[in-house]
């Protein structure tokens, strides 16, 4: 039996090479002429000395600054709250007692402990100015960084260049857009996201490879056929073109054959290749087992992958501590999150630095925002997107370092404040793209990819 | 020369066009009006302090939120910053008069001196203030707050004037790219006196890309198109709505002559010619059947039904087939499928026979044409025992008060007030006292299991209230802005919101269903989102929404009669062929817009074709994807192309978006591989039957396009049809292609 497989050259009957045939579909795919590509690399837009990746945890639910990484010991208890500081392998670096394992590598990572933003202190628009560094206003949608990298630089050979573990965030009670998508670049920017879940025991991506009864040969005359199928119409075809989902579908059929016979693009998704004590080490848990595929997946070309360590706040176990259904209590924390966090964070930083992958991978990790330094009646900290903290590693930043600090509560910042669109700044200058660089708008018009006035945080590099 | 001359003329004519109506309102303002009593756009030292001095509910606090002292970042976060808690936006003057006048020991506002007043020095950076420099000395916000101070301090009261209209002039704005105006807001108050408040206004753009709007209500348009600037004031909203033709040149004679069939063609054309859009051309027959099949009914026509309606010659035939649709089962089982997404049946939360007691009901009303009004009264008043009466269950899916207020008003309003139940919503003009006066309308349901398993029986209780949670006591229930009930009336509350809510002058009820109805044929809402109806969200077309709305409720709530009209419109009936001036377009009906098929309908178009049907767990042989009442173990194919899961009353919860799991489970997937080769199925036919390959192409063509295959694809087709030495292989591969083809998974 024939099955697709790039690596081995499967020759077809229309002469093509499959592993031709599928680069020219690879930048079809992604709606991205390579005219626009050599345009921006002319340009100067896009360092391409500098091909570094990223992978952006979103911890989904507000971590609490004062719990975990920006510890008041001294503060009265209402605000301390109930765990103690840890000593890390950094001399005055101290995190919470919850995180054994990050205290043993704090050489590894950046903490920055002053992000704050000024929106409305809802998840919904934390999630689109952490991922974006903006917030929607007047119906435009910013791309995140992953789709401003996806559109500048396209894929790396088969690999689709933003991917998302394990699914996008659901509703988290604002019902806005959570910042994750292309925006005004089109959805073919968009991340390829996964929709499943990779701690199910038989996890796969669903209907990566035909059925035994459809050969190579059927596979690529069907492809054909479609095409011709499709394209028959005239007066048709000019409505589909200017249907954005129309685009879409022919994109997205164009990626799934990518997918399909990228036998290195089945293997990222592979876990079965991963033995037991490297899944035990990640945490045999959502968020363990898509940090682990985020490995792969950068080891096999992906430029950006975002994983969101929850779904939604609702009726599920998060960082969401307001301490009352259907919330979490604090002392999940301890019990759950925070443990989860720690395997599966310290096991990505250890894994890419062994494999040589860390210095060409930023990892970032934070939240939409902070929670309040005063626990609330229910035993709890609420919204507050005054300040908190967020880690960086790997990706040119130098670890061991605390950036920024917090007032004696851990309620403001009390020197270097981060917002939002210096955190995207700095992301991309880790990534070679200038944050001057213009991307096309709404209407055509020119928009930078970070806000005027908002520079890299220098002092992480 | 002259010709020269005269369009100098007619420039300065449109020049003047533009700019007329961007006047400032003091020269248009007529001259028997009250004068003003407060002009904040005047220099702060020109205004005059308003007799009787400044009033905290009506200028303090406008102040404070101006400055933006009461933001959600700022003083208005729940938990205030810096030990200083103001309400979200001020909508709480009481208290936050009280916060302000009896907490740190008075030192924030100081009645000896004035300027040694918390609330001056720290704004002013006299001393440190986390939120930085906010206000200026001299400014009028300076001077409101010294001067109320100076006065007294004087608390809100009960009898203070309150806002009675908001009015913004100009209203409707004509301008150009590049263009700039100056809106003008005057707030008149229940005492009849009129204050020009633009300064203080919160101003907000609904699309960017057409115009943009400062924190003075100062507009700048960056493109053609239309947006709405809306403005919020001491929770009233109103907006003004920016035009800015399309730059194309088109004769008057093209919409003259566009074609009118009903009400809905003229106030389209008016729309288009406004903002100088062709309209695309009128489709034909057979891309009409199948589109007009698929919207209504969620079902291909059949071969013999194309066949048919094409050869027919007589010139009604289309709203004859309408009428035919209307009176179909498919499309019974169709629109029972979209109120079962809106109602949440599912058996995640009903047992069993109580979901199909739910079903059955919503599928029965549809059937007997049940005027939408009714429908939603015998819900909303519904009572008994919920295997008898289907409609009670929304009473058991909806048991907490709170989630009952604001299902109801997402579900029959179209709107989300979930905001207004901590503070008062931030765009709209709901408090948080009108959300627990209607959330006190659903205090009185009493619920008990039934005789057998999975009925419960459902019955009005005489007591119960919900307390506002600031107030601590119960308010008198009332619907909204309806009129509220007195606490020992002994009128069932949920009688009196569904007089309310079914009265055909209820500003929201009919129309958020004509608004979602006219989304299922023309692709989007007149309001878009449908669950988004806001003030501060108009629709693309008023005149067009509010004529549906009414001719709906004249003629009894009736569906059928509303959609009748809609399909017959000449605006339903245009191609999907772009002209050169709306490929842009698809928010004015210039076109049809092209969209993937709803999941289900994608699913039974397959089973249709293929000769296949999908077999359902709990389901009988040949049941159709539409007439499956569950949303609970949907098979993959469902959940991968959409099928809402109905957890919440939220219209994004389907979705018709393609992606990379929809290609993979169309090119790999068992659902449309296993029906390619299904013993029976219509591969399987063609080949047993010896079909010859051209009869076999011009089948396929007509069951899943509606067409006829043209000589040339004829030609290619069967050019690869003979290639291959494997027949049976061959025909499922061509039928595999026409099934996955944009043409079929689409509507056009």
């Amino acid at each position: 039996m024939i099955r697709l497989d790039a690596e081995r050259s499967v020759s077809f009957c229309d002469g093509l090479r499959r592993r031709d045939f599928l680069h020219a579909g690879a930048l079809g795919m992604l709606g991205l002429g390579l005219t626009d590509l050599f345009r921006l690399r002319a340009s100067g837009a896009v360092d391409t000395t500098k091909e570094r990746n990223c992978i952006f945890l979103m911890l989904v639910g507000g971590p609490s600054q004062l719990d975990l990484w920006d510890m008041k010991p001294n503060a009265p208890a209402e605000i301390r709250g109930p765990y103690r500081p840890i000593k890390t392998n950094v001399s005055g670096i101290e995190i919470s007692e919850i995180f054994p394992r990050m205290a043993k590598q704090a050489d590894k990572y950046a903490l920055i402990r002053s992000c704050y933003h000024t929106a409305a202190a809802v998840h919904d628009t934390g999630h689109q100015m952490m991922q974006t560094g903006r917030l929607f206003q007047g119906g435009i949608e910013h791309p995140s960084v992953g789709s401003v990298l996806a559109k500048m630089r396209g894929p790396r050979g088969d690999a689709p260049p933003h991917v998302l573990l394990p699914r996008p965030i659901g509703a988290t009670g604002g019902n806005m857009p959570h910042g994750h998508g292309a925006g005004f670049l089109g959805k073919q920017y968009d991340p390829f996201i996964l929709n499943a879940d990779p701690a199910q025991p038989n996890f796969k991506v669903p209907d990566m490879l035909p059925p035994d009864y459809i050969s190579t040969i059927r596979t690529d005359r069907r492809r054909r056929l479609r095409e011709m199928v499709d394209q028959s119409v005239q007066e048709l075809e000019a409505g589909f073109k200017v249907s954005q989902d129309a685009r879409l579908l022919d994109e997205n059929f164009n990626q799934a054959y990518t997918l399909m016979s990228s036998a290195k693009m089945r293997e990222a998704f592979d876990l079965t290749q991963e033995d037991d004590a490297t899944k035990d080490r990640y945490g045999r848990n959502r968020f363990g087992m898509s940090c682990l595929m985020a490995r792969r997946m950068i080891e096999r070309g992906v430029r950006y992958v975002t994983i969101n360590m929850f779904e939604t706040v609702f009726n599920e176990i998060t960082w969401d501590i307001h301490g009352s259904a259907p919330f979490s209590p604090i002392a999940c924390y301890r019990d759950l999150v925070g443990p989860m966090f720690d395997m599966g964070y310290t096991a990505l930083l250890e894994d890419l630095a062994q494999r040589g992958l860390l210095d060409d991978t930023l990892v970032v990790a934070t939240g939409e925002f902070g929670r309040t330094p005063k626990i609330n009646p229910a035993g709890g900290r609420d919204h507050w997107p005054q300040c908190w903290t967020m880690l960086m590693a790997g990706g040119g930043v130098k670890g061991g370092q605390v950036v920024g600090s917090s007032d004696e509560m851990g309620g403001a910042p009390k020197d270097r404040p981060v917002a939002p669109a210096e955190v995207a700044a700095t992301i991309c200058h880790s990534l070679g793209i200038a944050p001057d660089a213009e991307l096309t708008g709404v209407q055509g018009r020119p928009i930078r990819v970070i806000e005027h006035g908002f520079n890299p945080i220098n002092e992480l590099f | 020369m002259r010709d020269r001359l005269k369009g100098l003329i007619i420039f300065m004519a449109l020049l003047g066009l533009w700019l007329l109506p961007a006047r400032p309102v003091s020269q248009v303002a007529s001259a028997n009006v009250e004068p003003l009593t407060l002009d904040t756009t005047r220099p702060a030292s020109e205004v005059t302090t308003p007799v009787g001095g400044w009033s905290f509910r009506n200028h303090v606090i406008p102040v404070l939120t101006r400055l933006g002292c009461n933001s959600g970042a700022c003083h208005g976060a729940l938990a205030g910053k810096g030990g200083f808690k103001l309400t979200l936006r001020g909508y709480d003057p009481e208290a936050d008069y009280n916060v302000m006048t009896r907490q740190t020991a008075g030192r924030r506002i100081n009645l000896m001196e004035p300027t040694r007043s918390l609330l001056l020095l720290k704004p002013t950076m006299k001393i440190g203030h986390g939120g930085g420099e906010r206000l200026t000395i001299g400014s009028l916000e300076y001077r409101v707050l010294s001067e109320w101070i100076a006065g007294g301090g004087t608390a809100p009261v009960e009898g203070d004037p309150r806002i009675t209209a908001l009015e913004v002039t100009p209203r409707q704005l004509t301008l150009a790219t590049g263009a700039t105006a100056q809106l003008h807001v005057i707030a008149r108050y229940s005492d009849g006196h009129r204050e020009d408040v633009t300064r203080w206004v919160k101003y907000s753009t609904a699309n960017a890309a057409v115009a943009g709007v400062d924190d003075d209500g100062a507009i700048k348009v960056a493109g053609p198109g239309e947006t709405a600037i809306s403005l919020w004031y001491q929770s009233n909203v109103a907006f003004a709505r920016i035009t800015n033709p399309y730059p194309n040149n088109i004769p008057g004679e093209v919409f003259d002559r566009s074609p009118r069939h009903n009400y809905i063609d003229e106030l389209v054309i008016a729309r288009l010619r406004e903002l100088r859009i062709t309209p695309s051309a009128q489709a034909g027959d057979a891309e009409f059947i199948r589109r007009a099949y698929l919207d209504a009914a969620g079902t291909l026509p059949t071969v013999a039904e194309v066949d048919r309606f094409v050869a027919d010659k007589s010139s009604g035939k289309r709203a004859t087939l309408v009428d035919q649709l209307l009176n179909r089962s498919e499309f019974v089982d169709y629109w029972a499928n979209r109120h079962a997404d809106t109602l949440l049946v599912s058996s995640r939360l009903l047992r069993e026979n109580a979901m199909w007691s739910f079903y059955n009901w919503i599928r029965e009303s549809v059937r007997v044409n049940k005027p939408y009004d009714r429908m939603v009264r015998e819900i909303v008043t519904a009572n008994g025992n919920t295997l008898e009466n289907g409609a009670a269950n929304y009473y058991v899916l909806h048991k907490e008060t709170t989630e009952l207020t604001e299902n109801f008003s997402m579900a029959f309003l179209g709107m989300s007030i979930t905001c207004a139940r901590c503070h008062n919503h931030p765009l709209e003009k709901w408090t948080q006292k009108q959300y627990y006066q209607m959330a006190n309308l659903f205090t009185r349901i009493g619920m008990k299991n039934g005789q057998r398993d999975g009925d419960v029986q459902v019955y009005s209780n005489p007591f119960g209230e919900i307390n506002h949670p600031r107030l601590g006591k119960p308010l008198p229930p009332a619907p909204l802005d309806g009129q509220p009930l007195a606490f020992d009336s002994t009128v069932d509350r949920r009688d009196h919101l569904a007089n309310w809510l079914t009265s055909p002058a209820n500003p929201y009820f009919a129309r958020s269903y004509v608004n979602r109805v006219w989304k299922n044929f023309m692709g989007r809402g007149l309001v878009e989102a449908v669950d988004d109806m806001r003030a501060t969200n108009p629709p693309s077309n008023e005149e067009l929404l509010t004529a549906l709305t009414k001719d709906f409720t004249e003629h009894g709530f009736d569906t059928r009669h509303l959609i009748r009209t809609i399909m017959n419109s000449a605006a339903y009936q245009r191609t999907g062929t772009p002209n050169s001036t709306n490929a842009d377009d698809e928010r004015y009906y210039s076109r049809y817009v092209l969209r993937r098929l709803p999941a289900e309908v994608l699913l039974d178009a397959v089973s249709q074709v293929t000769g296949v049907p999908t077999p359902f767990p709990n389901m009988a042989p040949g049941t159709r994807a539409l007439q499956v009442p569950d949303a609970k173990n949907n098979p993959y194919f469902l959940n991968v192309f959409g099928k809402p899961p109905r957890l919440i009353t939220v219209e994004s919860e389907r979705t018709a978006e393609p992606t990379v799991a929809q290609a993979l489970h169309a090119i790999n997937g068992e659902t449309l591989n296993q029906k390619l080769r299904a013993p029976g199925g219509i591969v399987d036919s063609i080949v047993r039957h010896n079909i010859a390959d051209a009869m076999a192409l011009r089948h396929l063509y007509l069951a899943a396009l509606a067409r006829e295959p043209r000589p040339d694809e004829l030609q290619r087709l069967l050019t690869a049809l003979r290639e291959s030495d494997d027949r049976r292989q061959a025909i499922e591969d061509v039928a595999w292609a026409i099934l996955t083809s944009k043409e079929f998974m689409f509507n056009h």
